[in-house]
């Protein structure tokens, strides 16, 4: 591939930054903390996109990009690459998070119990127009139980282990240092579960939702349902120098298990997801993706080097938004083939190609799953 | 010995009980501007205090996945750290989720103070009423949150 240099640009480009950074408001560090604390759902998002865990960057992104996601997590990603890695964290097991909100679709009465948390999935959803005339919208208070809820929540799979309906196989102990790790070592296929669990962890959650959404609508071998969902907040657990481990603060994490209505060998087969933040849309498709990525299929959706290769936010955007770059030369290349065989064709009509034969008409799409009306 | 002396004597006793994990999660969540207040008040007295790290950096967060027990790497976390020497060679050393490097030193100078035997009751009244206010803190959040409790039903 080549490009051309561009001759002369320097100021237009120059005057072209100024133009877009005079629709946004000036960049304040007051602006940044009001996004922080309205729009935490959006800095999650991004968090997990960027594979960084920090509030206040996460919101700067935001702020100093106008909103635009893949360039907010563009500079997370960058600027991450300029800290040092001082540390691993002990792992964070099931036990340790502290549980704001866990259901289960699939089995009503689970350990624990159904604790809804914070969330909008039985209201009405409503745009609140009256604000934009003033009135302005206040929520009550929550009215607080006489008793505080579990701390934290069982595993629903550790249950299902129990009762046998899922394979009691575990994967083999590995030391801190040497779990894999995808920013460092690279993807290869077939990718280690640590790869296939860190990238689905960082990835783009409009690009997993489109490809979960076709695996639950039928372009996939599974028929997925919630088994166990869960938001809370993971302590950071570090070593100070003197041996002891401590937590360092708490992070907010959601998690979610996808469990298919298909049994394999007598078992209900299990996906997972988890990711930085509250994201249920990211880790539900998520863990749908790993659920159909279990099983042998030829969909695209369904197969591990197209979903992973697909899903990675920067390297999509990126590559997609490259070819706004000048691609004069390639392109030059194109036209001069093109006319080339034109002239061929006007000179020697009855040897030139014939038009090439219409491509087989597509295969008929499976039986697809409808949304509910 | 004051009113407020008396009242403090047995959060004191309560704060040095406390164990060494313990002690580092309080300052590492403890409220901001108390911590750094109270680190202030201590420089005072411990003299020369050298600085050996102040910085941000990055921790690798490893989550095992609840399906197979895989450890696999959910991102990493941003976080400051202190590390502090006293002139009597004893260390002290702060790390905070975060940015806020004068959280971390703050944390680094008590922690250092309470390694060197050095720490007034004040310090250890501060960490049992720092325990108090976050164990009310998570307990409030938690009847919160068993308010959303449901029993499904199946129809």
């Amino acid at each position: 591939m080549a490009y051309a240099a561009t001759r002369g640009g320097e100021e237009a480009i120059e005057q072209a930054e100024r133009l877009y950074r005079e629709d946004l408001a000036p960049l304040t560090a007051e602006r940044v903390a009001e996004v922080r604390r309205t729009m935490p759902y959006l800095v999650d998002r991004v968090m997990g996109e960027a594979s960084l865990y920090e509030p206040d960057l996460a919101a700067l992104a935001l702020v100093q990009t106008g909103g635009d996601l893949y360039e907010a997590v563009l500079l997370l990603r960058a600027y991450r690459t300029t800290q040092p890695r001082l540390w691993i964290a002990e792992a964070v097991r099931h036990a340790d998070i502290l549980t704001v909100r866990r259901i289960s679709a699939a089995f009503k009465d689970i350990p624990g119990g159904q604790i809804l948390g914070p969330t909008l999935d039985y209201s009405h959803r409503l745009l609140k127009v009256g604000v934009l005339d003033g009135e302005p919208d206040t929520v009550a208070p929550v009215t607080p139980s006489e008793t505080p809820a579990p701390a934290t929540q069982p595993a629903l799979a550790d249950w299902q282990r129990e009762k046998g309906l899922i394979e009691d196989a575990r994967a083999e102990a590995v030391p801190l240092e040497e779990i894999p790790d995808v920013t460092r070592d690279g993807l290869l296929f077939p990718a280690p579960r640590a790869h296939r669990l860190q990238t689905l962890a960082r990835g783009d959650t409009g690009g997993m939702l489109a490809l979960g959404y076709a695996n639950m609508r039928g372009y996939g071998p599974t028929h997925p349902t919630v088994n166990d969902l869960r938001l809370g907040e993971a302590e950071v657990r570090l070593r100070h120098p003197r041996g002891t481990v401590f937590s360092a603060g708490r992070v907010r994490v959601s998690e979610a298990e996808m469990v298919s209505k298909a049994s394999e060998g007598g078992k209900l087969q299990l996906g997972f997801c988890a990711t930085f933040g509250w994201n249920e849309v990211k880790t539900i498709a998520g863990a749908t993706l790993d659920l159909s990525m279990h099983f042998e299929n030829d969909y695209p959706a369904a197969s591990e080097e197209f979903v992973l290769y697909h899903t990675e936010p920067t390297e999509a955007s990126g590559f997609c938004i490259h070819f706004k770059m000048p691609h004069y030369v390639t392109f030059q290349s194109s036209l001069d083939a093109l006319r080339d065989a034109n002239a061929k064709r006007e000179a020697h009509p009855a040897t030139a190609p014939e038009t090439p034969e219409t491509p087989d008409a597509p295969a008929p799409a499976p039986e697809l799953e409808e949304m509910p009306s | 010995m004051s009113g407020n002396d008396s009242g403090a004597a047995p959060a004191a006793q309560r704060g040095r009980a406390l164990g060494d994990a313990r002690k580092l999660e309080i300052l590492a969540r403890a409220e901001p501007a108390g911590l750094k207040k109270a680190a202030e008040a201590l420089l005072v007295s411990l003299g020369d205090v050298e600085v050996l790290a102040s910085r941000t950096g990055l921790a690798l967060l490893p989550r095992e996945d609840t399906v197979t027990g895989t450890l696999f790497h959910l991102g990493e976390v941003m976080v400051a750290e202190a590390h502090v020497r006293l002139a009597s060679g004893t260390e002290g050393y702060g790390a905070i989720v975060g940015r806020d490097l004068e959280r971390a030193m703050a944390m680094a100078v008590i922690d250092a103070a309470i390694a060197d035997d050095r720490a007034p009751a004040a310090i250890f009244a501060f960490l049992a009423g720092e325990d108090d206010r976050q164990a009310a803190e998570d307990a409030a959040r938690l009847t919160r949150v068993e308010a959303t409790r449901v029993e499904m039903e199946a129809f």
